[in-house]
């Protein structure tokens, strides 16, 4: 299997440390032989269709912070675009930097890689929550597979857990806490009574937070996976602007206290049902399985029979989220030797 | 309101219709609603690409040079009426650009003398091409902001399949509203040639005949639009063909699905695609006249708007109609030759207006577009006749179908005899009967000087011309 990777992050990495470790596994499980035959990042790009060497690629770009160093194969200036165009491969890995304004460079990549009849396997959040409906059809006409498990949830299988766990049954609603970093935030200041901006600059010393934190606190990561759950689970065509958005940067120690006294905490909770899809700070009761604390995720997938199911696991990292892009690469394979 | 206006090419046929359709589109944008407008080709023009296509591909330069010079002068005397100073200027040198395009591609095909489905494609593209920077700059000379765009700079998306491509939905609203929904929410009026898009990789492709109706409703999803009017030169969707039945009236009021049974009438049916996009959506689509803009029209929701005692809402007439019968006892029991005889009418991309087989199975009956039945007929003699299963095959040339639409009857007992009843009283045999499990419609083919019989007799029955 040749993959092309785009974008060398935290997650990029991740993923290639995880393939190169699993190999053996790999292949004798699943068959799996994975090749990365281009790999690109801000700097540029390296490609050699016989396989990069992950132990280098790691090295290059510690030390000369672009993969477009890396001996021989490196091609300083040339664009993930171009590779997806031009690089022969089976799968593209797109894991550049969300962003929810235009959702590039990672949108053009995806559509690039679908209409090239690649395979792509994104934890993108910004192209998916953008252009959901948009993608799976151009994926469907190409007769590829668009998987984005990376995308919620980070190593949690929430998406699967929906799509293959409740197969037969309709899930009417989905809530739940769909980012860490908040959680942590709202956490600390119910445990540690500490204000708003203690607890965020807490986090960012302790890296769960960004030095620009308003894609978490204002709520926007949250509504990104929430409109990915609600186009995949509640088959609803809904996009980012469509989500009604409300983060916890105003939320008062004042606030924290009266929930509080209701035996409650507050949480920044993602709701979704036919109707209504929503970003906001919610009381939840101790005890609720939501009430999760620390930087966990939770989800609830109320469904017309099986009622409520909760799924909790650690939401986000670079680790946990390249073994979701892993699981997408295993389901793209076992479809394809079926 | 925000509007999507879809003109026909009949509607800015002439003078007075061009100017027509930009004062209705300047009346609504200077009352504060946002317009984008999607036109179609002038008049006849795609009907003479398709020739100038022919006579390129066979070799004819002087015909295709003719024909380039006069849809040069005729785009250039529209320019000269509707458009001033500036304006006419940039549109005169638009126009010039693309006939000189299209020269180009004409004398290619020439040159080689063969013409592909993609070739053709990029050639009736000219067309409404043509027409959209001359609406723009219509609309510039009466002091109007607006952008012209081709159904492929718009974002409309479509497969591979050229000639009758069917758009990427999701994709091309995507799109759409990414290249057209600045300019239109600014108030700038955006001018789409209708009918034409592009491929994934960018290669023109055409919607097939009414697409321009479906690139209006792409637009009017794509732009959250509160409505999509599409302007022709009649009141709307009528009762029966008024040519055929004078006391015809304008139906004030249809379902997406009836609409979408109605697709066949003759020329003025809407495309069945855009009726379906606006129907997933619940986009109300207007059809109206031009030429008599507050005049009867037709509005089309999901509401069919059934009055007591109306349960039929149209009689329409379908001309043009071949009837096929492939026949012989080993039918019965033998499903193979079914699946031979629709394998060859697939094969032949043959588009099949009714099917009907009675349960004796001796025989199955199918009525097709009268076109190209030689070439059919002769095809299913080659592969059928002459083994022991098919022992004849007939051709009627001489009929023409003639179908009854309504959501009111729907369960309803009794249509049917009405129906045949009202037929039989004016002496006219009906050669076969089809009625959708949908209940929408019962079709029925007579012979073709039957029909206008059949359509009067059942306008009257229904009392047809009294319901809207």
């Amino acid at each position: 299997m040749r993959i092309l990777l785009l974008g060398f992050g935290t997650v990029g990495q991740g993923f290639a440390k995880l393939i190169s470790e699993a190999g053996l596994e790999l292949l004798g499980s699943y068959g799996i032989r994975p090749r990365i035959v281009a790999v690109a990042d801000r700097g540029g790009a390296a490609v050699n269709l016989r396989g990069l060497d992950v132990e280098k690629l790691l090295q290059t770009k510690r030390k000369a912070g672009t993969v477009a160093a890396y001996p021989d194969h490196g091609k300083p200036g040339v664009s993930g675009l171009k590779l997806v165009e031009e690089v022969p491969g089976e799968v593209v890995v797109e894991v550049t930097p969300t962003n929810i304004r235009d959702g590039e460079p990672g949108l053009s990549h995806i559509m690039a890689a679908l209409k090239a009849g690649k395979h792509v396997v994104t934890a993108n959040k910004g192209p998916m929550a953008l252009a959901f409906q948009a993608l799976m059809e151009l994926a469907e006409y190409n007769r590829v597979t668009l998987r984005f498990s990376g995308c919620v949830g980070g190593g949690t299988p929430i998406l699967d857990f929906a799509g293959k766990c409740l197969v037969g049954d309709r899930i009417t609603s989905i809530k739940g806490i769909l980012n860490g970093t908040t959680n942590y935030i709202l956490t600390r200041m119910t445990d540690a009574k500490l204000s708003f901006d203690e607890a965020l600059k807490e986090a960012q010393a302790l890296g769960y937070a960004e030095a620009d934190p308003a894609m978490d606190v204002d709520g926007w990561d949250s509504a990104c996976k929430l409109v990915i759950l609600a186009n995949w689970v509640l088959e609803r065509k809904v996009r980012l602007e469509d989500v009604e958005v409300k983060g916890i940067r105003n939320i008062t120690p004042e606030e924290i206290e009266d929930a509080l006294k209701r035996k409650s905490h507050v949480k920044l909770i993602a709701y979704a049902d036919q109707d209504t899809l929503r970003v906001s700070p919610e009381l939840i009761p101790l005890g609720h399985p939501l009430c999760v604390s620390g930087v966990l995720n939770a989800v609830c997938f109320t469904s017309q029979y099986a009622g409520e199911e909760t799924v909790v696991g650690k939401g986000a990292g670079g680790a946990e989220t390249a073994s979701a892009i892993l699981r997408d690469l295993i389901n793209i394979k076992q479809a394809a030797s079926r | 309101m925000r509007l999507v206006m879809k003109f026909g090419g009949s509607s800015i046929a002439s003078r007075e219709g061009f100017k027509q359709a930009c004062a209705i589109v300047e009346g609504h944008r200077k009352k504060g609603d946002l317009v984008a407008v999607v036109v179609s080709a002038l008049g006849d023009t795609t009907d003479r690409l398709v020739e100038a296509c022919d006579k390129a591909a066979g070799g004819d330069r002087k015909s295709v040079e003719a024909f380039l010079n006069s849809l040069q002068a005729e785009h250039m005397e529209t320019c000269s009426w509707i458009a001033e100073e500036d304006a006419r200027r940039k549109a005169e040198e638009a126009i010039s650009a693309m006939i000189g395009e299209l020269k180009e591609v004409l004398m290619g095909v020439a040159y080689i003398a063969e013409i592909t489905p993609r070739v053709r494609d990029y050639v009736l593209s000219f067309g409404e091409r043509l027409s959209a920077p001359l609406f723009k700059a219509a609309l510039e000379s009466e002091g109007l902001k607006s952008e012209w765009f081709t159904g492929k700079d718009a974002g409309i998306v479509t497969d591979s399949n050229f000639g009758n491509a069917k758009p990427l939905v999701e994709l091309t609203l995507h799109q759409v509203k990414l290249r057209v929904g600045k300019p239109y929410s600014e108030g700038v009026i955006p001018v789409v040639s209708g009918f034409i898009g592009a491929d994934q990789k960018g290669r023109i492709t055409t919607l097939g005949r009414g697409g321009s109706d479906l690139t209006a409703s792409l637009l009017g999803a794509a732009l959250d639009a509160d409505e999509v009017w599409l302007w022709t030169d009649v009141n709307g969707i009528m009762t029966a063909d008024p040519k055929v039945e004078p006391s015809a009236k304008t139906i004030s009021q249809l379902s997406y699905q009836e609409a979408m049974e109605m697709t066949f009438f003759g020329a003025k049916g809407i495309h069945p695609k855009a009726v379906e996009v606006a129907m997933d959506r619940g986009l109300p689509l207007r059809v109206k006249n031009t030429f008599n803009p507050e005049g009867p029209h037709t509005l089309i929701t999901r509401e069919a708007g059934v009055k007591t005692g109306f349960t039929a809402k149209a009689v329409s007439l379908i001309r043009e109609v071949a009837l096929i019968t492939v026949g012989g006892a080993g039918l019965a029991g033998a499903p193979e030759v079914a699946a031979e005889l629709f394998q060859i009418l697939s094969e032949k991309r043959t588009n099949i207006l009714m099917i009907s087989q009675g349960s004796s199975e001796a025989n199955i009956s199918f009525a097709v577009s009268r076109d190209p039945v030689d070439e059919l007929v002769s095809l299913l003699e080659m592969r059928l006749l002459g083994g022991k299963t098919v022992r004849q095959i007939d051709v009627e040339e001489d009929v023409c179908i003639v179908a009854l639409v309504g959501a009111g009857m729907k369960g309803t007992p009794g249509i049917a005899a009405r129906v045949f009843k009202a037929v039989a009283a004016e002496g006219v045999n009906i050669r076969m009967i089809a009625q959708g499990s949908s209940e929408l419609n019962i079709s029925f083919v007579v012979k073709r000087e039957d029909g206008p019989k059949a359509v009067k007799a059942l306008h009257r029955e229904f009392k047809l011309g009294e319901s809207s």
